[in-house]
């Protein structure tokens, strides 16, 4: 029997049906659409922040002070990190360091001559500024000579408040805690995830915010990019043996300090999504579960309405094989239908959302591959039992069901 | 000595039925007959009589319960169901009195159809549709449904397809029943005309008497036992 002529027969028998067929098919649709919705959303955001991240380059890791980052984050409990650390950590003679970043932050009020408003204040060394490669709206950065100079790079909404939109500031004062500092460039950021942070900050040199305005040579964190990227744990290792020593924690005492990677980040990011995914997966088998149960019953339905016909086709010489193959491809075909339109709702579901939320759009190819796979799969499993009921019909019986 | 095979021969079949409340039917008490290539042969009875019964078990969708039946002199009893289906298929051509064609399929493909069960190669199939329904005069109809045509147009394809495999063996079962006079005998000369011309060997089976005697011998089945075996002069 020619497999052409069979899926001919099988689209026109769920032809007859469409109702029946597409009730059927809506399990399989909604299961494999849930998955494929959620696997390209899973994947557009991965995408999209590993995109903002590693816009910053990805070869760097942060020192904190604090055990975790949280307790970082939330003020640095116990010991602070210094400028002294960070010298250290670059006199250290560390394999793989490329440079060291130490980075002050805090907020204070900024004024220019019309305006005043609380700011974030960076205090960045050259190094700093060479990591975060900021993009320059007006102006230049800062150089080597600056670092004790009371020069201040305004972030354009920064600049926006204080000078108004569109107009150049570089050159004219603004007073940081009623200190006056000359402004030499405004930069701009388009990160998504870090611009509207990046441009409502104001960067000054670091020696001038510890030695002027906090009056501390305690550091927000340490920035340290490395050479090889390889090798980016090694090294991550090297500088927490040697803070350890410096700081004298004894064998056992917990870490006083935390670092913490971008590709940690990025593992932590992937690590979330592929377990949402997974879990939606889950949930969706669900629903493909009872789908196929449905495409079950109805072929089961199906069989039994075309019993006589069973009869027929084997009178005429159709084998149980091919009895078999003609059901099989006809739930097979039902399951597959099911899963491409399911596809197609899950991929114009993520496109929606990927709109609305202002992310970039991507298709996972291999989840579309593996719904059609399983789809298939489907209506093979759940196929099985009717295709075996009909094709073991005797076809006396058959021919006299009523 | 030569002894000449039979197309098909019952030997002492007997066939009973379970009716599914436990109690058994005997639909056939002992036939034995022989039936040779060419003959155009008629089984009568009144209903209930087990003519049909012995239809299916010459057609070879039916076994017999014991006894054996020997075609072309092979015993299939035995036979697996995928040797018998391939003797349907190939040996046998059925026509049925109801229900013959595939429901939504064209009056091509319900043709078609054993054919592809029989492997014949693409090109051979179109031409020997067409030559099956110029036989029944029904090439103007190939791509009509089956719900498109009339009682006698349909039992004409049911014998169009029967043909198409070149089988031994034509069985009609009741193939007029549901025909009124003038179609009914228009459909037994096209079964004439297949005797006559290409010497198939044809089985007709009715309880209409006009009908038996258009054959050239005519078994009657009275409660499972053949009870005449007639010769008729035409």
């Amino acid at each position: 029997m020619e497999y052409q002529e069979i899926i001919n027969s099988s689209i026109l028998a769920l032809r007859v049906n469409k109702v029946r067929t597409a009730l059927t098919m809506l399990g399989i649709i909604i299961g494999i659409s849930s998955v494929i919705l959620i696997a390209s959303v899973g994947q557009s955001v991965v995408a999209f922040i590993t995109n903002e991240l590693s816009s910053f380059g990805s070869n760097y890791f942060q020192v904190a002070p604090g055990a975790d980052m949280f307790s970082s984050i939330a003020g640095g409990s116990g010991r602070p990190l210094t400028v002294k650390d960070s010298d250290a950590i670059r006199d250290s003679g560390i394999d793989n360091i490329e440079s060291v970043a130490p980075i002050s932050f805090t907020s204070r009020l900024v004024a220019s001559s019309e305006k005043e408003k609380n700011y974030l204040i960076y205090g960045l060394t050259q190094e700093g500024q060479d990591m975060l490669k900021p993009e320059l709206l007006y102006g230049d950065l800062m150089t080597e000579s600056d670092s004790i100079s009371r020069v201040a790079i305004l972030g354009k909404d920064v600049a926006a408040g204080l000078f108004g939109e569109e107009v150049d500031p570089v050159g004219e004062s603004i007073r940081i805690d009623g200190i006056r500092f000359r402004v030499i460039g405004v930069t701009k950021s388009e990160s998504k995830l870090a611009g509207s942070f990046l441009n409502s900050s104001v960067v000054i040199p670091l020696q001038v915010l510890n030695d002027q305005i906090t009056g501390s040579d305690e550091l927000w964190e340490i920035d340290i990019s490395v050479n090889n990227i390889l090798y980016l744990n090694q090294t991550m290792d090297d500088v927490t043996h040697f803070l350890r020593d410096r700081r004298g924690l004894a064998d056992g005492e917990e870490n006083d300090f935390n670092l913490i990677s971008l590709k940690d980040s990025l593992d932590t990011i992937q690590t979330i999504t592929n377990l949402l995914t997974l879990l939606i997966a889950g949930i969706s088998s669900v629903s493909l579960v009872v789908g196929g149960v449905g495409v079950m019953n109805i072929m089961l339905v199906s069989v039994a309405e075309r019993t006589k016909e069973v009869g027929l086709l084997k009178s005429i010489g159709a084998k149980d094989k091919d009895i078999l193959v003609q059901f099989l491809i006809e739930s097979v075909v039902m399951t597959l239908i099911g899963g491409l339109v399911g596809i197609l709702f899950g991929i114009a579901g993520a496109f929606a959302i990927s709109i609305l939320a202002g992310i970039p759009f991507s298709l996972s190819l291999e989840w579309i591959l593996l719904a059609l796979i399983v789809s298939s799969l489907v209506g093979i499993v759940f196929g099985l039992y009717p295709a075996r009921h009909a094709a073991k019909l005797s076809p006396i019986e058959a021919l006299r069901y009523e | 000595m030569t002894t000449i095979t039979s197309l098909i021969e019952l030997q002492n079949v007997s066939k009973a039925y379970s009716l599914g409340d436990g109690t058994m039917y005997q639909s056939l008490y002992g036939i034995t007959l022989k039936i040779n290539e060419g003959e155009f042969v008629a089984i009568v009875g009144p209903s209930g009589s087990g003519k049909s019964t012995t239809m299916h078990i010459l057609g070879a969708i039916d076994l017999p319960s014991t006894g054996r039946y020997l075609f072309k002199g092979r015993d299939i009893s035995q036979y697996s169901s995928d040797e018998l289906a391939e003797i349907r298929n190939k040996e046998i051509g059925f026509v049925f009195q109801s229900f013959n064609l595939l429901p939504r399929t064209t009056v091509y493909k319900n043709v078609e159809r054993p054919m592809l069960y029989g492997g014949v190669p693409a090109q051979e199939r179109e031409k020997r549709v067409y030559e099956a329904l110029s036989l029944v005069d029904l090439t103007d109809k190939a791509q009509n449904l089956s719900n498109q045509l009339s009682g006698g147009q349909i039992q004409r394809v049911a014998v169009a397809r029967a043909i198409i495999m070149n089988p031994r063996l034509i069985l009609a079962d009741e193939p007029t029943g549901n025909l009124d006079t003038k179609t009914s005998s228009e459909i037994m000369s096209l079964f004439k005309k297949l005797h006559q011309k290409q010497g198939s060997t044809v089985i007709v089976i009715t309880h209409e008497p006009d009908i038996a005697h258009l054959a050239e011998r005519v078994i009657k089945i009275v409660d499972g036992k053949i009870v005449s075996d007639a010769s008729l002069v035409n």
